[in-house]
């Protein structure tokens, strides 16, 4: 019974990973807390969703359409109400709280306008979900699907961040963003590289999700709680630390759960994120002070 | 009779020592300089001794009670207040309204309004500022920010007043007005001060005594003269030749 | 009491009394709309008193009305009414005590996310407690009529605006917009910032408690998932930004033009209320940080010169 609960465990963190590594470079660049993450996975979800429901195609082709979506969409937000936001001096004042503000307005217009195209109803289709046996778990080829490709995506981020002049740049831009100017860093450029990526992730992650979960318009919020609750106990900015914390969020979800019941899932989810916030908004690795 | 003693403070920010087993007191009515180079400690300390900060080692001492790792709000109601190296205004707040909240909270502790604003507006005519009140802070330049940090501290009507480089970036008009101006509430108040400065011709015409920092220790203490002359003080200000009394 | 405060309160006196007419007037459907605003303005007047003044944005405060209404209807039957209200302002400012210390602690943004985070929490322990009794749903029997909830809703909004008036121009506010200017600075010229955070954030919970135990009077229903509804909080927020959250008359207009737009659209397209709300709230955060009455006030500082 126990590796059943492992391989979950393992399928939802390398998700939840995924997903906090790219509210991680949004928010590692701009400092931005960017509370709209979890509706750019929804709008993945619903590529996906649609390019099966309707056109009948492979989900993970689905991500083709996914990706480049959300990145538009990225690219739009950032031109469109960043640009236009920082140049009120009034705005930047109380730029963090402010901007928290844009973000949330955004994820409730993109909430209602998805549920007031497609309906609030909760939405799933089947997709390779025959059963194959892993050790003594029976687990559907979906989540494996899921697993492997979160899964890459986050040790190539790993190697990226590492070994890639342009992952060390930006790694450089998070920890130290006026040092990183000074040291000829294209600031302003890798802000929005960073920001779109972060979104294209998001929507790739949105493709994953629908294979193994319903959909539906609401559905993005738990995963922006997940996603703030992994980059602040992996530490700010520390991909490494990051795709911990999804794993050991995971972990304690799917084990959590198990030990009492699925309704506690949210109490859980939540806690964590209260007491990550209140003992040690800093994470477990990172160091910076959240505290007044 | 010392108003302030400092003793065997000890700082450091992780593995980093900020301040090592300094020790001084100041006498009530007096005015001290500390004087150092840049990173010497000199704001850490002034931090520690206003509770924005804890000390990893020693103890301060006001008006014969410990106030070592009391919180700031409560140090100011004894009667200490401080001005921020880098100014911090409330800025969509009016420079009357910001003056005024000293004298609100702090030791004196108005509570009404009106007799707020009264005092607020004495001391704004004491620091020139008298025809910015009804202005926005973030609207006032630099010189006039800088004494609206310090208009701000003397309405908690305190009585010690440490000013941290409050004559940093003034041109020399300024300067002297200003050195005037804390001569003037030196005496009108009767406030005890510290000050942390560079500007030289400052520390040898105001104060009496002088404390020189460097990396976090205590090296020099005395009359501006004699510390001037100082070699230590000398060979850690390297090229500094001993500064001469403006007439 | 200065005299600009004690005209402000005499005119909000007087609307009110004036508005009690309001149900002889108009027929069931006006009332109702009024009981609509009133709860609104009660809801908005207490938000800024910790939101407003301090800078401290609370995004969950629906989690108060949610425990308001919660032992409103724990109490139902057992206690009367004009003891039911005062227990649940009471109840929600215990909350607020126990969350707001250690909330209160973190810088702004976390703050804000905190606080949603806090909503949430308690909003799944109520579906938890509620299914381990196995209640899905509480029905209030005998429930006060629109006339007497609009008479208890408006008395709500008349004294969080005049709570939000006193505020504003007491020492304690002066306190509070201090913290929200440069809380250091604050602390340094003996302002007891914790202590001065923790009182607004328990003020601002209070009414917001009650009105939670005049909603579910209202619907006679009790359903956590119904009422501690984070758009609740959204709006909140929107209407109090949209006004301008800095002085007590800047939420009245939000509330106006909000509840105006949602007499027009809710029944039929709630999403696009929604989506409404959520433009107006990027729109006025981008362009209008002040709000409409800031925008308003500057202007008129601008003429005076």
């Amino acid at each position: 019974m126990s590796s059943q609960l492992l391989i979950a465990a393992l399928v939802s963190g390398s998700v939840y990973a995924l997903i906090a590594l790219g509210l991680n470079l949004v928010y590692g660049t701009m400092r931005l807390l960017n509370v709209a993450h979890g509706e750019f996975v929804m709008i993945g979800a619903y590529c996906a969703y649609w390019g099966f429901e309707l056109l009948g195609i492979n989900p993970l082709v689905s991500i083709l359409i996914a990706v480049p979506l959300t990145t538009l969409m990225a690219i739009g937000f950032y031109f469109g109400i960043f640009r236009t936001a920082m140049r009120s001096a009034e705005f930047m004042e109380r730029i963090e709280a402010n901007s928290l503000l844009v973000f949330f307005g955004t994820s409730v217009i993109l909430q209602n306008a998805v549920a007031l195209l497609f309906t609030p109803n909760q939405r799933d289709y089947r997709y390779a979900d025959q059963i194959v046996h892993i050790l003594d778990a029976r687990v559907p080829v979906n989540k494996l699907i899921v697993l492997g490709i979160a899964g890459a995506v986050c040790i190539g981020a790993v190697a990226f961040f590492r070994l890639s002049t342009l992952g060390i740049a930006i790694k450089a831009l998070i920890q130290q963003r006026e040092a990183a100017a000074l040291v000829g860093i294209p600031v302003a450029r890798i802000d929005l590289l960073c920001f779109c990526l972060g979104f294209a992730i998001a929507g790739l992650a949105g493709v994953l999700v629908s294979m193994t979960e319903e959909i539906s318009p609401y559905m993005g919020f738990p995963f922006t709680v997940t996603a703030f609750v992994v980059v602040i106990l992996g530490g700010l900015g520390n991909v490494f630390g990051s795709l911990f914390g999804g794993l050991l969020l995971g972990v304690l979800e799917t084990f959590g759960v198990a030990l009492t019941a699925p309704s506690y899932r949210s109490i859980m989810i939540y806690g964590v994120f209260i007491a990550v916030l209140l003992l040690r908004p800093q994470g477990l690795f990172g160091a910076g002070r959240a505290r007044t | 009779m010392s108003l302030l003693r400092v003793e065997g403070i000890g700082k450091s920010f992780s593995g980093v020592v900020a301040l090592n087993d300094i020790s001084f007191s100041v006498g009530e009515g007096e005015i001290v300089g500390i004087m150092g180079a840049n990173g010497a400690g000199k704001t850490t300390l002034f931090s520690i001794i206003a509770g924005n900060l804890r000390p990893n080692r020693g103890a301060i001492t006001f008006d014969d009670r410990r106030i070592d790792g009391l919180r700031p709000d409560r140090i100011s109601r004894r009667g200490i207040a401080r001005t921020f190296q880098i100014v911090r205004p409330f800025g969509n707040l009016t420079v009357l309204e910001n003056v005024a909240l000293g004298a609100l909270y702090g030791r004196r502790r108005e509570r009404s309004a009106a007799a707020a604003q009264a005092r607020a507006r004495e001391i704004l005519a004491l620091l020139g500022l008298a025809d910015r009140a009804d202005l926005l802070a973030r609207h006032l330049t630099l010189a006039g920010r800088k004494r609206l940090e310090i208009a701000r501290s003397l309405a908690t009507e305190p009585r010690l007043l440490l000013l941290d480089e409050v004559l940093a970036g003034l041109t020399p008009t300024e300067v002297a007005s200003a050195m005037e101006i804390i001569r003037d509430f030196h005496k009108s108040h009767q406030v005890t001060i510290v000050m942390i400065e560079h500007v030289t011709r400052a520390l040898m015409n105001l104060c009496q005594r002088i404390v020189v920092l460097h990396h976090g220790q205590k090296i020099a203490e005395g009359a501006p003269s004699a510390v001037a002359a100082d070699p230590k003080t000398l060979s850690a200000y390297l090229g500094v030749t001993a500064p001469k009394a403006v007439p | 009491m200065i005299p600009i405060l004690r005209r402000q309160i005499g005119i909000a006196t007087l609307v009110a009394l004036l508005a009690i007419g309001l149900p002889w007037v108009g027929n069931e459907y006006y009332t109702g709309f009024a009981f609509t605003l009133v709860t609104w303005i009660a809801l908005t007047e207490s938000w800024i008193v910790i939101s407003g003044m301090t800078g401290y944005v609370s995004l969950g405060h629906v989690v108060f009305i949610g425990i308001g209404a919660y032992v409103a209807a724990l109490t139902w039957m057992v206690l009367p009414i004009w003891a039911i209200v005062p227990l649940t302002g009471l109840a929600a400012a215990a909350l607020a005590a126990v969350v707001g210390y250690p909330c209160l602690r973190v810088r702004g943004p976390y703050f804000v996310i905190l606080t949603f985070g806090v909503s949430e929490l308690v909003k799944f322990i109520v579906i938890n407690i509620e299914a381990g009794l196995s209640m899905s749903g509480r029905v209030l029997f005998a429930a006060p009529d629109i006339d007497d909830l609009f008479f208890i809703g408006l008395g709500l909004a008349w004294l969080s605006f005049v709570g939000a008036l006193i505020v504003s121009h007491s020492r304690f506010g002066a306190g509070l917009r201090a913290i929200r200017e440069n809380e250091e600075a604050a602390e340094t010229i003996g302002i007891s910032v914790g202590l001065l955070k923790l009182a607004a954030f328990v003020l601002s919970a209070i009414v917001p408690g009650m009105v939670g135990a005049l909603l579910i009077m209202r619907s006679t229903y009790f359903e956590p998932m119904q009422i501690f509804n984070p758009q609740t909080s959204v709006l909140i927020v929107t209407m109090a930004v949209i006004g301008g959250s800095d002085r007590p008359v800047g939420p009245l207009l939000g509330v106006v033009l909000l509840v105006a737009l949602q007499e027009v659209l809710w029944a039929s397209l709630p999403q696009l209320y929604m989506i409404i709300v959520g433009v107006l709230l990027v729109g006025v955060v981008i362009g209008m940080p002040g709000g409409v009455y800031g925008r308003i006030q500057r202007l008129m500082a601008a003429n005076a010169r």
